[in-house]
């Protein structure tokens, strides 16, 4: 039946001293599953994403009570933040190739991971690139500036760039706000086959989009889980007043 | 009159008084540089860059000992204060961002750029010439440092700054430490921005005559010690034009004309870069 990947209990998060952003969250992250995670502008749903995998270390003044599990431990505790960033994998709003070439951009990770041997990186480079179905549009130009392709490949080239390391979870904060409808569906159509590889968490405005691409959805309200269950049931038959309100477009 | 013609009357004036300001500076730039070349290219011999400086009144002097000697000093400026110019100016855009010191910097850095040149000839001179008790090539070469230090700072803080700080989370987001995220991602962003930083840079200090009057004083003769008073071009061009004879006002227009070539070729080349760098 259900088979989590990562859970958490009673997470509570704190930012910039004080700000309470995510209020005793507790959730199960299903495995090889796309979790998508909803509510209006501010909810913490951002906050909430970013726990994973320990973004907030780069800026000072928050903490964290509470546990995400992962592989038997609290990942909040974990000390390996390398290693473990290199597990979850994270895909930003706007697209955000490094400036150097396509290929250097996907073998970035890996050289990260210690790996040097041309073969093997020019190999592991094609399969992320194929992975994330850029690779034809890309086998003529790796060794151009990743900056000369479109918003649209950009962010599928920055997906396999994630990819390449073969991470076990991958987070998505607005990965298509940014893009154009065909872009749009291009990613969405990755992210359900991307589903066989990895597990999904996706952060997303766009109702629409939740309810075409995910398998569990997530309503946060002021730091607070409001619901979440089956991404059918959800946008079918919501159990609380306040998510059939914002499903159906009366606030947020 | 109506409302729309005084404006006109004034945008008439200002646009006027602009003008006229950049025509007076215009012309007496055109006039400068003219008088160079056409003074500097009647002068030109090969023996003004083999010959070393022949004794007043004999025929066949060169300026070689002054072409090496500013070539050493400018080389050791360069040495010291591109190094320090581009770790203080990483240092101000990336650790300290949000810190009140930085902020300090960066402000001191940019009062530091237009102190006038002299003032830091005597600086050098007090901490370092007269402690030692004798000029030398290093001082003139640290009084030229310090005059590149702040300019290479805030051009490589802001060449830094403008890279997207998203790109750096996203190379965090892969498991990157810091200093790599700096050395491999944000530095080859910033890249073509810091190295025409840079070479504007050295064409400001190339020209400096000022704060090598204190410190590398100058020598008539060949020297490769930078521990002994170096010749340099520009002191070698004031003491020549100053002095009584015609071969040696001669070689002061030509000396002139290649510093200033070599001057406006390095900032041409920064200004094509920057174009460059836009275009792609």
């Amino acid at each position: 039946m259900s088979d989590p990947i990562m859970t958490v209990k009673k997470l509570n998060f704190y930012y910039q001293g004080n700000v309470h952003a995510v209020k005793n969250m507790s959730l199960e992250i299903e495995k090889n599953q796309v979790t998508a995670l909803i509510g209006p502008s501010g909810c913490g749903k951002t906050t909430f994403l970013r726990c994973f995998n320990r973004m907030h270390d780069l800026y000072p003044g928050h903490r964290h009570e509470g546990e995400i599990f992962f592989e038997n431990s609290n990942l909040l505790e974990r000390t390996d933040i390398t290693e473990l960033r290199s597990r979850i994998g994270m895909v930003f709003q706007k697209p955000t190739p490094f400036p150097m070439s396509v290929f250097d951009n996907i073998a970035y990770g890996l050289k990260l991971k210690g790996i040097r041997n041309r073969a093997e990186l020019a190999d592991r480079v094609e399969q992320a690139l194929k992975q994330a179905v850029i690779w034809d549009e890309t086998k003529d130009r790796l060794k151009q500036s990743a900056n000369g392709l479109s918003g649209g490949q950009q962010q599928r080239l920055v997906i396999a760039r994630a990819l390449a390391v073969e991470p076990d979870v991958l987070l998505f904060d607005e990965p298509t706000s940014a893009l154009d409808p065909i872009s749009t569906g291009k990613i969405e159509e990755l992210m359900v086959k991307l589903k066989q590889d990895v597990t999904i968490i996706i952060v997303t405005h766009n109702m629409q989009q939740a309810a075409r691409i995910s398998d569990q959805t997530a309503f946060m309200y002021m730091g607070e889980l409001i619901e979440c269950d089956k991404t059918e049931r959800m946008f079918t038959n919501p159990k609380q007043k306040l998510t059939e309100e914002y499903i159906t477009g009366r606030f947020g | 009159m109506t409302e729309i013609g005084k404006r006109k009357f004034v945008n008439l004036i200002a646009l006027s008084l602009a003008c006229a300001a950049a025509a007076l500076g215009l012309f007496w730039l055109i006039f400068i540089m003219a008088d160079v070349i056409r003074h500097g290219i009647a002068y030109l011999t090969p023996g003004l860059f083999l010959n070393e400086a022949a004794p007043p009144g004999m025929a066949g002097g060169g300026l070689k000992h002054a072409f090496i000697g500013q070539l050493l000093i400018t080389f050791f400026a360069v040495l010291i204060g591109v190094p320090l110019g581009i770790l203080g100016g990483t240092y101000l855009a990336e650790y300290g961002r949000h810190r009140t010191i930085g902020r300090f910097i960066s402000t001191l850095s940019d009062i530091m750029i237009s102190v006038p040149s002299i003032v830091i000839g005597t600086f050098v001179y007090a901490i370092f010439v007269k402690p030692i008790g004798h000029f030398s090539g290093f001082a003139g070469s640290l009084a030229l440092a310090i005059i590149m230090i702040p300019v290479v700072l805030r051009t490589t803080e802001e060449m830094i700054s403008l890279v997207p700080w998203e790109i750096r989370e996203a190379a965090f987001a892969l498991g990157a430490p810091y200093y790599k995220v700096i050395l491999q991602v944000v530095y080859r962003g910033a890249a073509t921005g810091i190295f025409t930083g840079t070479l504007l840079a050295i064409a400001r200090i190339a020209g400096e005559t000022a704060p090598l009057l204190f410190t590398s004083f100058n020598n008539m003769f060949l020297t490769t010690n930078m521990n002994e008073p170096m010749p340099s071009l520009t002191v070698t061009i004031y003491q020549y034009a100053m002095g009584p004879y015609d071969d040696w006002h001669e070689m002061a227009w030509a000396a002139s004309f290649v510093i200033t070539l070599f001057i406006l070729g390095l900032t041409i080349l920064g200004r094509l870069i920057i174009r460059w760098k836009y275009k792609n």
